[in-house]
């Protein structure tokens, strides 16, 4: 048996992906009874299941799936139709065989659970009788559970031995041919494989020692031309079996989300509503150790808009509504990270009652609730305050365990936001990094030592300046603040807190890096980001959309010091730690923001309202979207090759069209320098590249964005450091360069 | 492994002049120390950071833990890897590795005065001269003494 150890793995996470097209073909046939095809599905899933535990001799298993098969055959051959009687005891079977693969996963033996009902059940449906006469059912007995006692058998088609099956039927299924009743669906080439996670990993591994290896090549200098060429070559396929091992890492959430229809359909029946779920976009893909990390996130939403935020039919059929409810499961991918939408067509969550809850609760002031927008208002759902039962049935029953749906979101990096308008329903947008493994980070550096922070916790960057006018520090030594847009802001210095340099070292200028993680605000003070002193605004904050660090654990030693939470190895090879920002507020007891100042704060989407701030060659202020910047990069003049009018740069993932930022503006263009500076937008093929002339710094906008000159150009004007940027989104970057071609 | 007849291979190490030996399976590579990164706030016998095949590996320093004098120069000084598990990798900075020795069990003898807590849990003679047996788990498990913070 401990040769077959392997093989019954295997059996187990096929049985699994088995049961999973089981719940979606039973639910997809509740709509569509006469499907044959699907019919023909979940009679393959289950026949495929019985063979397998026939072979590894799983009596149980194989004689409930047996008898599942039997009933299936009935409803394929049309004497039975597929209703609630007949689907009932197929759920219970799905259930069944969750439990004794769950029993040989855990104990390798079938478990002792007595499924006799279930047998019983399962055949009394196949004859058509109600399923809760059981007693005079045979047990159906496949061969290697001789559990056959009784006989009665009052019609012959009642036994499930095997190929009788005399009657009247068209007889296209002795069991022998069972693969065949569905020619059409047949099973899809096989374009995918199982691969152990290990060998996975190690290939990500040694993919991270050849860029470093690729980098000692890249920084030898050598008059020889195919010396260099070489090295160019190594150098792009490189990246580009970075970019492809990384992407093995990533997985379809429709791991997660594959499960909704059979939650929905139970709770749905528990709950006495009628719910229909619609899922789009389940092969947008996630990394694998996120994709378990939402599992039990969103089916907290689900549950909730089920059970609290659809109305029972009758109420929906009063409020006008149409008696079946539409939950929508939407997820897609933007720019670095993924987006999932719990969306319900429900009662809403009433704003007035939770606005009225927020100030009984004393998490704001009267006056503040009242001057605070329903979409924040809406946000106290998040509060722990709100999440006791007692609590949520007066605000209709919302909010149950939605602090606990936000933590853990927001332990991995993401974040929740919530929008409801009553009486038409409520969506929570779940967003999540694409990876964990792999994030951007700023990489800053103190004390002449080099620090990594993950960039979704960076909000903005703040040079201090010695000069009146300019940023600086404030407040008492003890607590010094910096103050942002008239918010006060505590401060870390980094440098004092690491004890790499005393109290009392000056802080007449350097850097702040403006963090937010879960409720708290905080600068954290650094001489500066990567580059040297000299190197002022530009270089740094390039250095800080540009670098993606993978992250790699440091180890039970180093992770008690609780000011790390992992290390990566850069490009020039030097290993740099991570600071473990969550650990860094937990030691320096910073207090968190409060609510209004925090509602207060520019927006619920901070990342979206984040701008990279740069000149056009010829001068003028632009700024792009944050979340469009894909990377910053340089290239010698000479590397822009024209293709007639249009432009285009070889970068590692293939050509990228080029377009000067004046060229977009549709200024007069500027001078242009040996290195062009460019901003790549958009991922990979939507990917444009717009060059620049100096990057000056991000930024969160002042004002919202104004649209001026409209569509044409696609872009509009706002407030950046005090002064007026014209936005270049990437539509106006693409579509300015695609009409290059055609000029 | 403690029956009388059990072999036990260990790497010998000079750290300083004092001889050492740990158990030879845990060893992954021997590297010429390279430059570290510092990890400020961690326990004092934690030297940096290096990374070598992907990993980030501690490298830790048992002259501090042991109390072992040293020169302030180690021309040859030595990165010993070692591999406790998957993703448990570490690094001893070493003056010299010495050898490979198959020890008998029988012939490694209880340090004199044990607090339970050294990880200097054994001691032999090799050749001419006496070799500490080093415990690594124990030597990051047990009690370290933080770095003196400048404040």
């Amino acid at each position: 048996m401990q040769d077959n150890s392997e093989f019954i793995a295997e059996f187990l996470v096929e049985s699994a992906d088995n049961l999973d097209a089981l719940d979606r073909d039973l639910l997809a046939l509740e709509r569509t009874p006469d499907d044959a095809t699907l019919v023909a599905g979940v009679f393959r899933s289950i026949h495929t299941i019985k063979g397998n535990s026939g072979f590894f001799g799983f009596s149980k298993l194989g004689a409930l799936a047996h008898a599942g098969e039997h009933l299936l055959g009935r409803i394929r051959d049309r004497v039975l139709p597929f209703d609630a009687a007949s689907s009932a005891p197929l759920y219970a079977l799905v259930d069944a065989v969750r439990t004794i693969l769950a029993s040989i996963r855990d104990t390798g033996g079938e478990g002792d659970h007595d499924f006799r009902d279930l047998s019983r059940a399962l055949t009394a449906a196949a004859e058509g009788r109600p399923v809760a006469v059981a007693a005079a059912a045979p047990d159906p007995a496949t061969p290697p559970a001789p559990a056959v006692a009784s006989e009665p058998a009052p019609e012959p088609e009642l036994r499930t031995e095997s190929p009788p099956r005399p009657a009247s039927q068209p007889a296209v299924q002795p069991p022998a041919v069972v693969e065949a009743p569905a020619p059409t669906a047949a099973a899809p080439a096989e374009t995918t494989i199982r691969v152990d996670v290990g060998v996975l990993a190690s290939i990500l591994d040694l993919v991270g020692e050849l860029v470093l290896a690729r980098n000692e090549l890249r920084a030898i200098d050598t008059e020889d031309r195919s010396v260099s060429a070489a090295s160019q070559r190594i150098n792009a396929v490189t990246n580009a079996l970075q970019e492809a091992a990384v992407k093995t890492r990533l997985q379809p959430v429709d791991h997660v989300l594959g499960r909704f229809p059979r939650t929905v359909r139970d709770l749905a029946v528990a709950c006495g509503k009628e719910v229909r779920l619609d899922i789009d976009g389940a092969s947008t893909e996630l990394d694998r150790s996120l994709v378990e990390a939402i599992r039990d996130p969103l089916t907290h939403l689900v549950r909730n808009a089920v059970d609290h935020g659809i109305e029972s039919p009758a109420d929906r059929a009063a409020a006008g509504k149409p008696r079946e409810g539409r939950l929508t499961l939407r997820a897609f991918q933007e720019s670095g990270s993924v987006t999932i939408e719990v969306a319900d067509d429900g009662g809403g969550i009433p704003v007035t009652a939770v606005r009225a809850k927020a100030v009984a609760r004393g998490l704001i002031s009267a006056e503040a609730a009242a001057a605070l927008s329903d979409h924040d208002v809406l946000q106290f759902i998040f509060e722990p305050g709100f999440s006791t039962a007692a609590q949520v049935t007066s605000v209709s029953g919302r909010g149950v365990g939605m602090d606990v749906v936000r933590t853990n979101i927001e332990a991995i990096g993401g974040t929740v936001d919530i929008d409801s308008r009553p009486g038409l329903g409520t969506t929570v947008r779940v967003r999540v990094p694409l990876t964990l493994a792999i994030v951007p980070a700023l990489v800053v550096r103190t004390a002449g030592e080099r620090f990594a922070i993950p960039q979704a916790a960076v909000r903005e960057l703040v040079r201090l300046r010695t000069d009146r006018d300019g940023p600086r520090i404030e407040g008492l030594p003890e607590a010094p603040v910096l103050r942002v847009r008239g918010r006060l802001v505590p401060l870390v210095f980094l440098d004092r807190l690491l004890g790499l340099r005393p109290d009392n070292a000056s802080d007449a200028d350097g850097t702040v890096v403006l963090v937010r993680i879960d409720d708290h605000e905080f600068g954290l003070v650094i001489d500066g980001l990567r580059g040297d002193d000299t190197d002022a605004g530009h270089a740094l904050v390039e250095a800080a959309v540009l670098t993606t660090i993978v992250v790699k654990p440091i180890g039970g030693l180093l992770a008690q010091v609780g000011m790390y939470s992992g290390a990566t190895v850069l490009g020039d090879g030097g290993v740099v730690l991570i600071l473990d920002l969550r650990g860094i507020l937990r030691t320096t007891r910073l207090p968190p923001i409060p609510p209004a100042a925090d509602a207060a704060r520019a927006g619920g989407t901070p990342f979206s309202d984040r701008y990279l701030l740069c000149t056009t060659r010829g001068g003028r202020r632009i700024a792009m979207r944050l979340a469009d910047v894909a990377r910053l990069e340089r290239y010698p003049r000479t590397e822009l090759e024209s293709l007639g009018s249009r432009t285009v740069v070889r970068r590692d993932t293939g050509f990228t069209p080029v377009v000067d930022a004046d060229a977009v503006l549709d200024t007069p263009a500027g001078p242009a320098p040996d290195m062009a500076r460019l901003v790549v937008l958009g991922d990979e093929a939507a990917a444009v590249a717009v060059e620049v002339g100096v990057i000056l710094d991000v930024m969160a906008a002042e004002t919202a964005l104004q649209e001026d000159r409209a569509v044409t150009v696609g872009q509009g004007t706002l407030a950046l450091g005090g002064r007026a940027a014209e936005l270049i989104d990437h539509a106006a970057a693409r579509r300015r360069a695609e009409t290059g071609i055609e000029s | 492994m403690a029956t009388t007849t059990a072999v036990v291979r260990h790497c010998t190490f000079r750290v300083g002049s004092h001889c050492l030996a740990i158990d030879a399976e845990a060893v992954a590579e021997v590297l010429t120390a390279r430059p570290v990164t510092r990890v400020p706030l961690a326990p004092a016998t934690v030297v940096g950071l290096i990374h070598r095949r992907g990993r980030i590996v501690p490298i830790l320093d048992p002259a501090i833990r042991l109390g072992l004098p040293t020169s302030a120069e180690r021309p040859n000084a030595t990165h010993l890897v070692l591999r406790l598990g998957d993703d448990d990798w570490y690094g001893l900075l070493v003056d010299e590795v010495l050898d490979v020795i198959d020890v008998p069990a029988a012939a490694v003898e209880r340090p004199a005065a044990t607090d339970g807590e050294s990880p200097l849990i054994g001691i032999f003679a090799a050749a001419d001269q006496l070799v500490h047996v080093l415990d690594f788990r124990r030597m990051i498990q047990t009690p370290l003494r933080p770095r003196p913070q400048s404040s």
